[in-house]
């Protein structure tokens, strides 16, 4: 039986690799310099956070940290689809950094009190750097939320497209129970999902944008109306949502956006393995 | 006898790549040395996980040591975390002599951070990320000057 602390580290780890690299396709094209050198350098954090949790798996599992990163086939990845999600356009980008950062902000601080202590010495060391992503974040909600009208209705939009995805970050893991019994996770991803929500929930509250939660799965028609206030009444994208859509990524199930993105992170290690520079 | 002194000020030669005023040892990134008689050991903290220099300070570290006992080994551990309240006084210094903001001190200390170019604390920070993992990007009120800053990170 394969070590329950492996199904953590890919999860954690993988989040983490396949959201940088799509924030990576950023770099060059974001609209003005300041926040291109800031979705670049939050790219540039996650992989290298992707790479001290595969380090410390890597002692586990055998394998080494490149081919742990990018040896494997692709249904051996364990993120969430929602990393997967192409980057569309800037709100649905920012959308996604801000459920992500959140929900992984609340695993981390849980993670602070693991009893695996490798994993707690990496945690420490990426919450005082995640630190910033969750402030960017947060700038932007804020200042997306505030308007102009443009703009508040998209990320709206955006956020709605992405909420269903974001909850399964915390589709259960494998072994969970033993990671819970064992201490290695303090507290379990349902608990992880409330509090989570819980946070989400109070600054939607705040902007207005409480819909994205409440209208969740409820079959519901009509156009994005945005009215003088800015407020949104009802969008379609909201109605065609289904709660469990995100699910999967977590037993190695993607969806079809996965494979063009593993194609191109593996390309050079699958044509020149062991490349080293 | 060589001692875990003598190896820290040979590393006190050993610059950070990206600042070169700068020196690894004022940065507070080696953490700890363990002597032997033949045997060095040397535990270094990263900055910023993605900084890119990692491999160029651990290699640049190793030819520093490497004349003083017969085997060197340099390893990167993560705990403690670095802060930046690790870094000393002359690393502030160098800092500003390269045209780089020092990080903010901490609590009960100093907070402004001052230009780097005419010295005044009228500075506001453009961004958190700049051109490496370590700085952001601010501005100066007074001299208009654009300039980098040290991210504070505790």
């Amino acid at each position: 039986m394969s070590d329950p602390r492996a199904s953590l580290l890919f999860a954690l780890a993988d989040d983490e690799l396949i959201l940088g690299h799509r924030l990576s396709e950023w770099t060059g094209w974001v609209p003005y310099i300041e926040e291109d050198l800031a979705l670049s350098s939050i790219a540039q954090d996650e992989i290298a956070h992707a790479r001290m949790l595969l380090d410390i798996l890597s002692v586990i599992d055998g394998r080494d940290p490149d081919a742990l990163a990018l040896g494997r086939a692709p249904g051996e990845y364990r993120n969430a689809i929602l990393c997967e999600q192409p980057n569309t356009d800037f709100a649905f980008t920012l959308a996604r950094h801000w459920l992500y950062d959140h929900a992984d902000d609340v695993r981390l601080r849980a993670l602070q009190e693991s009893s695996f202590k490798e994993l707690r010495e990496a945690v420490a060391v990426m919450l005082l750097e995640e630190r910033y992503h969750l402030e960017h974040a947060d700038a932007w909600f804020r200042r997306l939320a505030d308007g102009p009208v443009d703009a508040r209705h998209r990320f709206g939009e955006a956020l709605a497209n992405a909420i269903g995805m974001a909850e399964a970050l915390f589709e259960p893991l494998d072994d969970e129970s033993v990671l819970v019994s064992e201490g290695i996770l303090p507290t379990g991803t349902e608990e992880w999902h409330d509090e989570w929500l819980a946070r989400i929930g109070g600054m939607l509250d705040e902007v207005g944008f409480d819909q994205v939660l409440t209208s969740q799965g409820e079959p519901e028609t009509g156009e994005m109306v945005p009215t003088s206030t800015g407020e949104i009444e009802s969008t379609e994208q909201i109605a065609r949502r289904v709660p469990s859509s995100g699910a999967g990524g977590r037993r190695g199930e993607h969806s079809e956006h996965f494979e063009p993105l593993w194609l191109e992170m593996t390309t050079l290690y699958r044509a020149h393995p062991g490349a080293r520079w | 006898m060589v001692t875990a002194a003598h190896v820290r000020e040979a590393l006190a030669a050993v610059k950070d790549p990206e600042i070169p005023t700068c020196s690894i040892t004022d940065l507070g990134i080696v953490h700890d040395v363990r002597v032997t008689a033949e045997r060095i050991e040397i535990d270094l903290l990263p900055t910023f996980a993605g900084c890119p220099a990692l491999d160029v300070i651990k290699r640049d570290v190793e030819q520093a040591a490497c004349d003083l006992a017969p085997e060197v080994e340099v390893r990167f551990v993560n705990a403690p975390p670095w802060t930046s309240d690790r870094l000393n006084d002359d690393a502030n210094d160098s800092l500003k002599a390269f045209g780089i903001s020092p990080p903010l001190l901490q609590i009960g200390r100093a907070h402004n951070v001052t230009c780097p170019y005419c010295g005044s604390d009228q500075t506001v920070e453009e961004s958190a990320f700049g051109p490496t993992p370590c700085r952001t990007v601010r501005y100066c009120n007074s001299c208009r000057n654009p300039f980098e800053g040290f991210k504070t990170k505790r």
